[in-house]
């Protein structure tokens, strides 16, 4: 898991560094350290980061905050059902971790064309670790036709050690959050 | 009293009774006076390892009242039938007692059911110990808690009517320990069902009109079998409304729908994890950051790699003994009633839940589910995949079907189509 050696573009490396810095910014917050951009055509037009704790709810991952930001845009340009599902072929997402078996599941019904992630998720991830939600068939012999089924292309292992990095902050300081017997939080210099 | 079916759908994908794997294995038939010799002797030279569960010797009872043993010598090869093959020990046995060694089957594993376990005997006598799990439910229900589970089931099949006529999927979470409803939706991937949102908060918590009990399925009637694991395909195709059956099709839509939010991943059991989240929110305001309080969102998004990754599998390894499963233990603490997400709540859904509905139950820590009908296209929790089974999770739910008469959507879907043709307006943007 080496990012040195990789050969990444330098743009491929600038966009994960955007989700990086979400990253970051879920870590001062005392979340989870988990971010994301989603491009179109190049650009960046939404960035997202874990929300789990603010919001009391575990499925507020970095990628659902960044969809509902472009669901949320586009309906009030107007968009409809069939152009929302349209631009959404078109975007790439880079998140600095592996995304989970939900945030795989969500990204396969949006229909996005490209994942780009940091760290695996061995835990829980959906695009190759635990399931493999990115492949576009590998349910067929069982589900049959399923209207519009999508998968997406997916790259690991960019930046990896930085995202990797950034849990390890999270779980140093102590998750003030996690239920009781845990580590001590780690006070402070003005202690 | 009417009876209703309450299935478990365990973490392993149930195999038909009479299709569970064997191993051949050699046999034969023993005096009575010898059982006990010849027994003492291949427990010490052909212990049967891995096959704890099958009993060494089966009994017959023939006519006349009299009766037969036979015994297992030991494994068979599954390619080499050949009666030369048996080990030198054993071998030496059957000359010395002189027996005729045959080739026979039993059942590979240990019985899962009392159904698997019946079927079992009928090749060779096994033994069979019921599971034992921490989850209420698992080996039963008791009266009060079928009323209860039937009550909130039929609550959820209201709703998932009650919208414009097209029958959606819905989900309510309860507390059971308090038999309470703490939140509900519907599918609300277009905007017309938006309004079915709510928590146990809103104003909005008019009674579902009670469905009668003839609606559901009688136990007795359907004992033996399980209903087919899937609709006919011209009945699939009515159930169209139901964002987890056919998570892909909200891209076909073309409405312009500038005057109302509409969402594709907005399923039902997405909106209510959403509103019981915004539940908590209201309940325990200023509980968020600081302190000790029970509010771990720990373990939520993954570590991957190194030391955090390997003190957390030790966490798991704690979860798997069960702590977090059992709602007085788990991160659930009566003495503040605040919730730590869904931990030791349950949830009911119509359908069986897709995959991405399947693992935000797991991130919110539901701790049982419930569902009428299971969802061969995109089903989660046994038709596709099985999650409850995904041992690298860091939180394991059980899962139960309740079985229900399909007709009790046909019957109702008449009265909704009726309904909504008075209410022309409301199915037009989403249709």
């Amino acid at each position: 898991m080496a990012s040195s050696g990789e050969e990444w573009s330098p743009d491929t490396l600038a966009f994960m560094d955007l989700a990086i810095q979400q990253a970051k910014l879920a870590l001062d917050s005392l979340e989870v350290p988990v971010g994301c951009v989603i491009l179109e055509d190049g650009k960046v037009i939404a960035a997202g980061r874990n929300r789990t704790t603010e919001t009391r709810n575990a499925t507020r991952h970095a990628e659902m905050e960044a969809i509902d930001v472009l669901l949320d845009q586009w309906q009030k340009n107007g968009l409809s059902q069939s152009e929302i599902a349209e631009k959404f072929s078109k975007c790439c997402l880079y998140v600095t971790c592996e995304p989970c078996i939900m945030c795989a599941a969500a990204l396969s019904i949006l229909g996005i064309k490209e994942v780009y992630y940091g760290c695996a998720n061995e835990k829980f991830g959906g695009c190759g670790s635990i399931l493999s939600l990115h492949l576009s068939d590998s349910k067929m012999l069982n589900s049959g036709d399923v209207l519009g089924r999508k998968g997406f292309k997916c790259t690991g292992g960019v930046m990896a050690s930085e995202a990797v990095s950034l849990f390890r902050s999270f779980y140093e300081q102590g998750n003030p959050n996690a239920p009781k017997p845990h580590r001590p939080l780690v006070h402070q210099a003005m202690n | 009293m009417d009876k209703w079916q309450i299935i478990h759908i365990p973490n392993k994908p149930a195999i038909p009774p009479n299709q569970q794997p064997t191993v051949n294995v050699f046999a034969s038939m023993v005096e009575t006076k010898l059982a006990n010799t010849i027994i003492r002797r291949l427990n010490q030279v052909a212990p049967l390892e891995n096959l704890r569960h099958v009993k060494r010797i089966q009994k017959k009872f023939l006519e006349g009242g009299k009766t037969q043993l036979s015994m297992i010598l030991c494994l068979a090869d599954e390619n080499d039938n050949r009666m030369n093959s048996l080990p030198q020990d054993v071998q030496e046995l059957v000359n010395s007692y002189q027996l005729s060694p045959f080739i026979t089957k039993v059942c590979k594993n240990a019985a899962l059911s009392k159904e698997e376990w019946e079927e079992q005997c009928k090749l060779w006598p096994t033994s069979y110990h019921p599971p034992t799990y921490n989850i209420d439910g698992i080996p039963g229900f008791n009266e009060d808690d079928s009323q209860s589970i039937f009550s909130f089931m039929k609550s959820a099949v209201e709703l998932a009517q009650s919208g414009d006529g097209s029958i959606v999927n819905a989900a309510v979470i309860v507390d059971p320990s308090i038999k309470q409803e703490i939140a509900s939706a519907c599918d609300q991937i277009c905007c017309c069902s938006i309004s079915t949102e709510k928590n146990s908060l809103e104003s909005c918590s008019e009674q579902p009109e009670v469905l009668s009990s003839d609606l559901f399925s009688n136990g007795e009637s359907n004992h033996t079998s399980l209903p087919p694991n899937d609709f006919p395909s011209e009945t699939r195709k009515s159930y169209s409304g139901v964002s987890c059956l056919n998570p892909w099709q909200w891209a076909q839509e073309n409405s312009h729908t500038t005057s109302c939010y509409w969402h594709p991943l907005r399923h039902a059991a997405i909106a209510a994890i959403q509103s019981s989240a915004a539940r908590d929110r209201l309940l325990f305001p200023g509980m968020g950051h600081e302190g000790d309080k029970p509010n771990g969102v720990h373990n939520i998004q993954p570590t991957s790699i190194g030391t955090p990754a390997k003190r957390q599998k030790t966490d798991l390894a704690n979860v798997e003994n069960s702590e977090e499963l059992d709602p007085s233990a788990g991160g659930f603490h009566p003495e503040s009633a605040r919730p730590y997400l869904c931990t030791g709540y349950d949830i009911y859904l119509v359908w069986e839940p897709c995959v991405m509905c399947a693992m935000a139950l797991v991130h919110q820590r539901i701790r049982r589910i419930f569902y009428a009908f299971p969802n061969p296209n995109e089903g989660a929790l046994g038709s596709v995949h099985r999650l409850q089974g995904e041992k690298s999770l860091n939180h394991h739910y059980a899962v139960f079907r309740v079985l229900l008469r399909k007709e009790i959507l046909n019957k109702n879907e008449v009265v909704a189509a009726r309904t909504s043709t008075t209410n022309t307006n409301a199915t037009t943007v989403c249709q």
